[in-house]
């Protein structure tokens, strides 16, 4: 049978998003201060990080934020060696990489992050972990470059 | 409400790349395959409901291929998008529209050309501020959950790469399936390149390019257009909170998949699912998934699923055969993968599975599985 023929195509676009309100809030203590604000459920008392409007469980508005401190627990982990093209750059990111899931203290949820730690033989769900900030901030969660262990508790 | 019954079934082979086909000659093959079944012609349907992740191909307006795909030149028609659970959701749509008594035969057609495009960077293509930069695709993701099931439940490697051998052996007698490796091995899979721990590469589903369709008959025409016809007995949808980090322990709790589940077997009249269910086709992107999935269908109690695979319960000559088509663990075109599920069911109850049937499959489950923890249910029977 005939092989058709197929062509390439790339697109470079520019996309703008509209953060909202709960984000807008999150973003200038972020850049300010490099300080992590969650929202608190007024109903059922779960601390949500990102912020957002509203309780998903409860559907009651949120409007209480809670300072959410930049050290955690981890929850789950794993080493990703396959590789990716990061949506964030275009590029190939290098691996293998540690990914987690960490509760930061004072939320609810776990955030979705990189993990670097001295050995990796370490690395167990339930190890404390600290962010460790770049600079400068930019509002974005990338100012938080990765976790690392948390040695000093 | 009135009774539907599915009466036909079509699928295209999947494979990595379909460069035989674009788009519209892919949903054509599949819808075309599926009319022949259901002794129709695209003159009697009412209706089409599509399913496609555009993303993955940077394609937009999939839905352009409604008329010369799927032979819906001045017909309703909608496209439904919600990532893994696209076809089982058209499926239930499509289910909707025929049983409420809005259109008496309806086409559901879903299909993607992962070939033409970066699917788990589209995956990452997540909210921009919060985890698009750290975003893994879904190997990485899913991972993540893994490690605490794994945590939790304490199921090996090797009972995790059961699950892949089980699902490739399956695929090797169906005719349209991606992955046939009718002699794959537990330690091939444990061998094969270490994605994100613990998931090989064997433990992962493919990316394939394929589509598959199926037709909906109201009661009234489904009797009379087919000896057999695969009656929806239950369809369900569930959905959670919006990160993936808002999901306690995902795989382990998986509430969408369990209330979805609970509420379809209360509409059915089942209490033991494993002796009341003949065959199930399930959604597992991943080996670790199904073994997950097994407890949130109440296959097997919390914490038993390894011994479930270890005994043989799910095999085709098992108690419970789960997967007899392969499963996503053997042919992923997304946008189809759920129709698929669907197809393959409702396959077993009108006899029609060929190779991998099931002797006297009477009720069939079918699952979806989407996003980060959207789940649909339904469940197929040769009785209303």
């Amino acid at each position: 049978m005939t092989e058709l023929l197929k062509i390439s195509h790339t697109m470079h676009l520019e996309w703008r998003y509209g953060v909202g309100a709960s984000f807008h809030e999150f973003i200038a203590a972020l850049r300010a201060r490099a300080q992590l604000l969650g929202r608190r459920c007024p109903s059922c008392q779960r601390v949500y990080l990102p912020p957002r409007p509203v309780c998903g469980n409860c559907y009651v508005e949120l409007r209480d934020w809670v300072e959410v401190r930049d050290t955690g627990t981890v929850r789950a982990f794993t080493i990703v060696h396959t590789p990716i093209i990061d949506p964030t750059t275009g590029a190939r990111r290098p691996s293998p990489y540690t990914m987690a899931l960490i509760q930061l203290d004072g939320a609810d949820t776990t955030l979705n992050h990189y993990l670097e730690a001295s050995d990796p033989t370490k690395l167990r769900i339930g190890m404390r972990v600290r962010a460790v900030w770049r600079a400068p901030r930019t509002g974005l969660l990338g100012d938080i470059s990765h976790f690392t262990e948390l040695t000093d508790e | 409400m009135r009774h539907a019954a599915i009466i036909g079934t079509g699928q295209t082979k999947h494979t990595k790349a379909h460069d035989d086909m674009n788009q519209a000659e892919l949903v054509r093959q599949a819808a075309t395959r599926a009319l022949s079944d259901a002794g129709i012609t695209f003159r009697e349907v009412d209706a089409v409901v599509l399913a496609n992740m555009e993303l993955f191909e940077g394609r937009a307006l999939p839905e352009m291929w409604v008329g010369a795909g799927a032979g819906g030149y001045l017909k309703p028609a909608i496209k439904i998008a919600t990532g893994g659970t696209s076809g089982t959701s058209a499926a239930i749509a499509g289910y909707h529209q025929c049983a409420s008594g809005l259109f008496d035969i309806v086409l559901v057609v879903g299909w993607e050309k992962h070939s033409e495009g970066a699917t788990q960077t589209g995956m990452a293509m997540v909210d921009p501020l919060w985890d698009r930069n750290v975003a893994s695709g879904a190997v990485g993701n899913f991972a993540l959950s893994i490690s605490q099931y794994v945590a939790e439940r304490g199921v090996t490697p090797a009972q995790a790469a059961q699950v892949a051998v089980k699902a490739r052996r399956n695929a090797a007698k169906n005719p349209y399936a991606h992955l046939q490796m009718p002699d794959l091995t537990v330690e091939q899979v444990l061998r094969s390149p270490m994605l994100a721990d613990p998931v090989h590469r064997l433990d992962m589903c493919p990316q394939s390019d394929g589509a598959c369709a199926l037709v909906y008959a109201a009661q009234g025409i489904a009797e009379k257009l087919c000896a057999r016809p695969a009656w929806v007995r239950a369809a369900v949808t569930r959905h959670d909170q919006p990160y993936i980090g808002d999901l306690d322990r995902r795989l382990v709790t998986m509430r969408t998949l369990r209330d979805a589940a609970r509420a379809a077997y209360h509409q059915v009249g089942i209490v033991e699912p494993r002796k009341q269910i003949d065959v199930a086709e399930i959604y597992e992107p991943v080996s670790y998934a199904e073994l997950a999935w097994y407890e949130a269908l109440g296959f097997c109690a919390e914490g038993k699923a390894g011994e479930l695979i270890d005994e043989g319960v799910t095999e085709m000559n098992g108690e419970l055969p789960v997967n007899p088509s392969g499963g996503v663990l053997s042919s992923n075109p997304v946008g189809a993968s759920g129709v698929l599920r669907v197809a393959e069911a409702a396959m077993q109850v009108m006899g029609r599975a060929g190779a991998h049937q099931i002797a006297d499959a009477r009720v069939a489950l079918a699952t979806g599985y989407g996003v980060y923890a959207w789940s649909d249910v339904m469940i197929l029977g040769a009785d209303t």
